[in-house]
Order: structure tokens, then sequence, then C-alpha cells
């Protein structure tokens, strides 16, 4: 008898130990929806109007509901985010937004707090560097302009045409119909700040503790130049669907030491970068994703120099861009047939008569070379002092030399590179490297750079008929003719007889190392990760 | 000893001072433009907004007095990179960490040069004193980014499932092993050299002659006679190595992807944050003072003769 109250009660302590350890592990499952993906660099900001670059943005879109989402590639169309419709009427726009966006302090995301947060990034005070995202807005350049020393700046901050009608209707006008403005509003700039927070704070607001945010998940902790953690924001309107439960972000800037964490298994994703001599050995893993993006490596001529299309033409023959991506850049990169970047919407359309040739067309460029008077003989061509860029520059200059070029590479570090190309740029510059990643998926974001009086255009090259298509494009909502104007504009960058003061190398990509047990990770062209959609298996 | 401290303390204030000028003036002189850090422009009225806040549009000596009037309150002002960032939080933050480092770096190579050169000293010609002189020679020759990778590579890589060191970051203790490591490994092999060399030059004295002649017996002649007058070198060197190590510790806190201070030394210039680089030059001006200062406190106490013109 006493025997069988013993197994009995053996019994029952075994089946009590079995069932709580697989409570315990189907709760540890659970808990396993943690993320760890490094981070190249501490983000500058996480404050919306001061972040400018896409370390920030990456944790601040996971932090945030943007107004608007961009859908699938190439098209990238507006789709519905914290905005749940929108009605465009040539400059006027209207936004209507969800009722249940809710701040992580419990009050509702008003349109109210959109206004606020906008006029903020435009004022003159602020001084925020991206302001600018904001000049399509009426009165908003006028206002950024403003000296508060030497003028009432209020009356400018009134004209602003950013509006509240009700609490959630937010009205827009525009200095012009600019048919990207939807999709720009997927940019940073245009996240909202949390008033309470940002007056109570000042400039700490950014802080795990003080932040206030309206997205899927919160800043858990920041610990400086070190790491961040993120947690699933259970109150957010559609925290169902993320399955993460928290993403551990530490940031590490040397692309080796990425690589050793991810080879020791303590980070899930390398998004550091790898470091350009290991990408032949990743590539032949499992691991190694590439991912389209917008943005365009190039070379640019001073035209002052280098006067001569023909010149041009044929030095943009002569090299070897299939060569160039494949053995030195080699990420994937897809050589640059014209400025506009295939895979923009329209990209093929706009690029179609682009003639930059993906091998080498030496024939052709001699012939050309051969019409040139007076050719520049001695070239300069700078770069700055990045082992990657000087190995293109080195390849270019092997090529060049076919065509009887004596080709002097110039390398510069990059802050004294950037004043060095002006514009206008330095008179020793004949070709010069830069390249241009995307703010907003429209064609106009990249070829506007080349129109007279653009900050971007350092290479003295100045066409009016270009200006004017550039113009006529912000005019013209239609998709489908816009981009006929982009092909006239890109005819006149790139086209066989276009003028070529730029001469595209090759489109970008982005690559990240990720774990196979990592699910849904995708980066958009725009170099957007959404970890809203990723889960661990 | 008072007096000597306090002079010396107030020569601080002028030797900042000029620092403080100085890397004023260098970091005018370098080109480039704080807010541009992508191809992205600035345009024009965005740039004038940004010098308005951060008072770039005022004549420089207006802008140095600025600076000035903060270094003495204590208010070494706003990170032109890191927006929402001051350089006191910046030194706040990764201060520490860097000291930790560069005090666990110079424990390792306190603990294991000085012994390593006693030993080699004392068994000169043998061949222990021979290996070490090789591994010293050569561990002197070799880089910290080398030992540093080396160091990952087996046991942080190969031997992982051994060992608990992680290949970053900057966690627990067995996070500050391979970085004190390699930082350290370089002033091991230094303090083993310097040890070994004035201990053999101490053991050829004559009052060591005279010791052992009396019939003290050896050991005692090492530990009273040879070691005190053999480790005054290494202390004079310790302490501006003391103030290198938490501050130039910039290589290896890449590597092993640490926050320390080290990191923005290299990056404030590169980065034209012209008050990041005031504010870390300043604080490293003053390490380098204190050290000094201690240095020559401590010669006092070691070596009597110093003492008398000093104070």
């Amino acid at each position: 008898m006493r025997r069988r109250y013993l197994w009995a009660g053996l019994v029952t302590v075994i089946a009590i130990t079995v069932a709580s350890s697989a409570a315990a592990m189907s709760n540890h499952s659970q808990k396993a929806q943690v993320l760890r993906i490094s981070v190249g660099a501490e983000p500058p900001s996480l404050d919306p109007g001061l972040a400018t670059d896409t370390t920030s943005a990456n944790v601040l879109f996971n932090l945030m509901d943007p107004l608007i989402l961009l859908g699938k590639a190439p098209a990238l169309k507006a789709v519905p985010g914290a905005a749940s419709s929108w009605s465009v009427k040539g400059a006027h726009v209207v936004l209507n937004l969800r009722h249940n966006v809710r701040w992580t302090n419990g009050q509702p995301v008003t349109a109210q707090d959109y206004v606020w947060s906008w006029l903020r990034t435009i004022s003159p005070e602020l001084a925020a560097d991206y302001a600018y995202q904001f000049d399509g807005i009426k009165g908003a350049t006028a206002y950024n302009g403003c000296d508060p020393a030497k003028a009432d700046c209020n009356a400018l901050k009134a004209k602003v045409g950013i509006k509240a009608l009700g609490k959630y209707k937010l009205a827009i006008t525009l200095a012009s119909p600019q048919p990207w403005f939807i999709q720009q509003l997927s940019h940073t700039s245009f996240l909202p700040v949390n008033k309470a927070a940002v007056t109570k704070w000042g400039n700490k607001w950014t802080e795990p503790g003080h932040i206030v945010t309206d997205g899927p998940f919160k800043l858990a902790s920041w610990k400086h130049d070190a790491s961040l953690t993120l947690v699933k924001n259970t109150k957010w309107r559609n925290a169902s669907k993320v399955k993460l439960t928290r993403v551990e972000m530490p940031i590490i800037v040397d692309g080796t030491t990425a690589e050793n964490a991810f080879r020791a298994g303590n980070i899930d994703i390398d998004d550091t970068g790898v470091p350009p001599v290991d990408i032949p050995s990743w590539k032949k893993t499992k691991f190694w994703k590439v991912y389209k993006s917008l943005g365009t490596y190039y070379y640019g001529f001073n035209v002052k120099n280098i006067t001569n299309v023909n010149q041009r033409r044929a030095m943009a023959m002569a090299i070897d861009r299939n060569q160039i991506v494949t053995f030195i850049a080699q990420a994937g990169q897809v050589p640059a047939r014209g400025f506009t970047p295939n895979g923009i919407a329209g990209g093929p359309t706009i690029t179609k008569h682009s003639s930059m040739p993906a091998t080498s067309k030496l024939a052709q460029a001699k012939a050309l070379m051969a019409k040139v008077a007076n050719p520049k003989k001695d070239i300069h061509l700078y770069v700055n002092n990045s082992p990657g860029h000087v190995k293109i520059a080195t390849a270019i200059q092997a090529f060049w030399k076919e065509l009887g070029l004596n080709v002097t590479i110039k390398v510069q570090e990059w802050k004294q590179y950037l004043q060095f190309l002006g514009p206008p740029p330095n008179s020793d510059v004949d070709v010069y490297r830069l390249g241009w990643i995307y703010d907003f998926p429209d064609a106009y974001n990249g070829l506007v750079l080349w129109t007279c009086d653009s900050g971007n255009n350092n290479t003295n090259w100045c066409n009016k008929k270009y200006d004017g298509l550039i113009n006529k494009a912000t005019r013209t909502p239609n998709n489908a003719a816009r981009f006929k104007v982009y092909q006239q504009a890109e005819d006149i960058l790139t086209g066989p007889n276009g003028d070529l003061p730029v001469m595209p190398i090759y489109w970008y990509t982005f690559t990240d190392l990720v774990k196979s047990n990592v699910h849904g990770f995708f980066v958009n062209p725009t170099d957007n990760k959404d970890l809203t959609t990723v889960s661990i298996r | 000893m008072l007096k000597f401290i306090v002079r010396r303390a107030l020569w601080t204030i002028p030797v900042v001072l000029l620092v403080v000028f100085m890397t004023f003036v260098m970091m005018r002189q370098i080109k480039g433009n704080p807010f541009q850090v992508t191809e992205r422009a600035v345009p024009v009225s965005i740039q004038r907004n940004l010098d308005r806040k951060y008072h770039l549009n005022k004549p420089w000596y207006t802008q140095y007095l600025y600076y000035v009037k903060g270094v003495f309150t204590a208010d070494l002002g706003p990170s032109l990179v890191q927006r929402n960032q001051g350089v006191n939080d910046i030194i706040k933050e990764h201060f520490p960490v860097s000291l930790k480092l560069g005090g666990l770096a110079m424990l390792w190579a306190v603990v294991f040069g000085i012994p390593l050169g006693i030993i080699a000293a004392l068994k000169q010609n043998s061949v222990f004193d021979y290996a070490v002189m090789t591994v010293v020679n050569s561990g002197y020759a070799i880089p910290n980014f080398l030992i540093a990778t080396l160091l990952i590579y087996f046991f942080a890589l190969k031997w992982r499932a051994y060992t608990p060191f992680p290949t970053n970051g900057w966690g627990g203790p067995s996070s500050w092993v391979l970085p004190a490591i390699a930082l350290g490994h370089a002033p091991m092999t230094f303090f083993a050299r310097i040890v070994r060399g004035s201990m053999l030059e101490t053991l050829q004295q004559d009052y060591i002659r005279t010791a052992k002649a009396k019939g003290l017996r050896w050991r005692r002649v090492v530990g009273l006679h040879v070691l005190r007058n053999s480790l005054i070198p290494a202390v004079t060197a310790a302490a501006p190595l003391l103030g290198f190590l938490i501050t130039g510790s910039f290589i290896v806190e890449t590597i092993f992807g640490i926050p320390g201070i080290g990191k923005y030394f290299v990056t404030s210039v590169t980065g034209r944050d012209y008050s990041v680089t005031m504010g870390i030059t300043i604080m490293l001006s003053l390490i380098i003072i204190v050290a000094n200062l201690v240095v020559d406190i401590l010669y006092g106490y070691l070596d009597p003769r110093t003492r008398d013109v000093r104070t």
C-alpha cells in the first residue's frame, strides 16, 4: 500500500516536471524571437528632425509609424502607413490619419503633432540639415531662411503650407504640384516628434526613458557606441503581426570585427558590411545576400577642362564596367547604362537611349578620340581615400591609357575632397568620383543634381534645356508622361548625342550576411529594413 | 612638497590655454565642413542656420573666447556631429571605458613584464633569459592590431568552444581579457626590457658587491638593494605610459568594438567635429600633466637626492 502511494507520488512528480519543462520549452521558443543585427555606426541622432543618415533611419523606421510606406520594388508605390488615405489635387494634399496610432505615452498621434513637428524641423532655430526635404512645401524655404536675430520669423512661420484640419486631417499646400510628394513622405524627416517629450527633455529627448515613439518597437536601451536594444511595442496598432519580441543592435564599426561576431554566432545579421577582400569567400556561402539599391556610382567630368564631348564619350566608352563590378566592386552591382538606376520606377524607359556600354568599346572610343582636335592628354583623376575607390580608379587609369591618356590619380581625405570639388570644382580637377543614393524613389531626385544651380553639380556643366525639362517634370503628375520627360533629360546626360558631363559606372546594391534561421528579412531599395516582417525559426 | 604641487597645478592653466589655442587654430586650418557628411551638398541657407546655431558665423577670436569661457565653466559645448550629445556627455560616457581598458592593460604589463625582466636579469645569459628576450624583442616589434587579430582568431573563434572570450564588445570580465592583453602587450615587453637592463646595471654596482661581501643572503640583496634601485626607471615610465594607454587605444577599441574615447580622437578629426576634438585634447593634456606631476612626486620619494632641488 505504502509502495503504491510512493509510485503514485513519483509519477506525479515526473509528470509535473515534464509538463513544466515542456511549458518552459515552448516559452523558450517564444523568447527566442530575438534578432541580433549589427549596426555599422553610432546613430548620429534619433530625432526625426535631425537624422540624415541611413543608420539613424533604420532604427527610427522601426521605432516609428511612418505616414506612408513604400510598396514592392520597382514601383515602390505609396501604401498607407499612419495615414490611411490621401487625396492630391494639384498642389493641395490632404492626408487622413488613422485614429488608432498612439504615442508610447498613451496619447493619440494627431494632425497637430505633425504640424508642430514639421514646423520645428523647418525652423531656422533647429538648424536641421535636412530641412530642405520640406522645400517642396509652400513657404518652407522662406521660413527656414529667416534670421531670427534680424527679423520676426513668426509671420513667415504662419505662412508655411501645413495645417491641421481637425484632429486627424492634415492639409499640405505645395509650392508646385510634385508628383513624388506622397512617396517622399516615407522619408524620416516627415516622422512626427512628441511635443511633450521634446519640451520636457530638450536635446536629450531621444535618450531611452525620455523618448516617446509611435511605432512597432520601443527603444529599451541605447549605450552610445556600444549597442541599442528595441523591444516590441505590444500596444502598436498592428502589434499582432510583429513576431520579434526584441532586437539587439550591437554597434560594430569595423567590417572584420562584425564578420568575426557573425562567425562566432554573436549576431544573426551582419549589416556593418563585409571588407572587400572577404567578399569572394562569403559569396560562396548561403549567408551572402544582395539587395537592389537606388544609387549610382559615377565619375564626373570638369567640362571646363575636358571641353570636347567626343573625348568625354571616348573615355566613357573605353572603360569595362563589367570587369569593374565583377572583379573590383564584387557585390553584385549592375553596370550602369545611364545615370538613373534601373530599379527605380520607370527606370528602363528613362535610360532607354542611354549609351554607356557594359563592356569596353575600345575601337569606337579610339575612333571618337581621333576626332578630337586638341584632346586633354594629362588627366587628373580625383578620388577620396578609400581602398575600393582607389582600386577602381587604377583600373580606369589602365583603360584610359589605351586611349593615349596619361592619368594621374589624386587621392584626398573625404572632407577636404568634398570642399575641393566645390561646386565649382578646383581647376586642377579633370575627373572626380562620387556616388548618389536616392532620398525618395523618383528619378527626379537624381536628375536634379545636374541642373545649373545644383549644389551637387561639380562639373561646371550647365544646360538650360536640361533645366527646363527637370522643371517640367515637377509639373507632370502623370507617371508615363513624366518618365518621358526624364528620358529626354537622361538623353541629354548620357544619350548617344548627349553632353556627357557625367559618366555613370555602376548602380549600387546593398549586401548583408544573414543567418539561415532569420526569415522575412529584406532591404528595400532605399536601404530601409522593416523588422516587423522578420521572424526567427 | 605641497608648495611644489600647488605651483605645478597652477602651471597647468597656461598650458591648457596654450593647448586650446593651438588645437583651435590647427582645427580651423584643416579644410572641410563639419556639416557635410555625405556627398549631399548643404544648401546655403541651411549652412547659415547651422553656423549661427554653433557660433561659427562669429570671428575666430569670439569663438575662441566662447570656448575658453566654456572650458572654465566645465562646459565643453555640443558635438557638431552627434547632434543629441554634448562633449561632456561623450567624455563622461566613454572615458571610463578607456580608463578601465588602459588600467587593465597596464596591470597586464606590470604583472608580467616586471617579473619577466627580473628573472631574465638574474639568470642572465641562461636559456630563460634568451627565451624571454626573444619573445620581448619580437613582441615589441609586433603591432597591437596584429596581436589583437591573432587573439581573436585563436581565442574567440577557433577555440571558442573552450574559451569564454567574445570577439567584440565590452560587457563582463570575459570581454576585457583579450583587449587588455592586446593593448598591454607592447608596454609589457617594454617593462621587461627596461627592468632587465636596469637590474643588470644595478647588479654591477659597488654597493651590491659590498652587500655580498658583508655576507648578506643573496635573496635579501636582491629584494632590498637591487630591486628598489632598479625599479625607478620603470616607475617613471609608468605614469605617462598609462596616460597614453588610456587615450591611445583607438586601434584596439576599433578591432574589439569597444565604446571608448580613443575612437573619438580619430573620428572627431576626420568628421571635423571641432568641439569634440578640442574637448578630448584638453582631457588628454590634463592626463599627461597629472601623470608627469605624479612621476615627479614619486621621483622625490624614490630618489631622495632629487627632493631638495625641487621643493
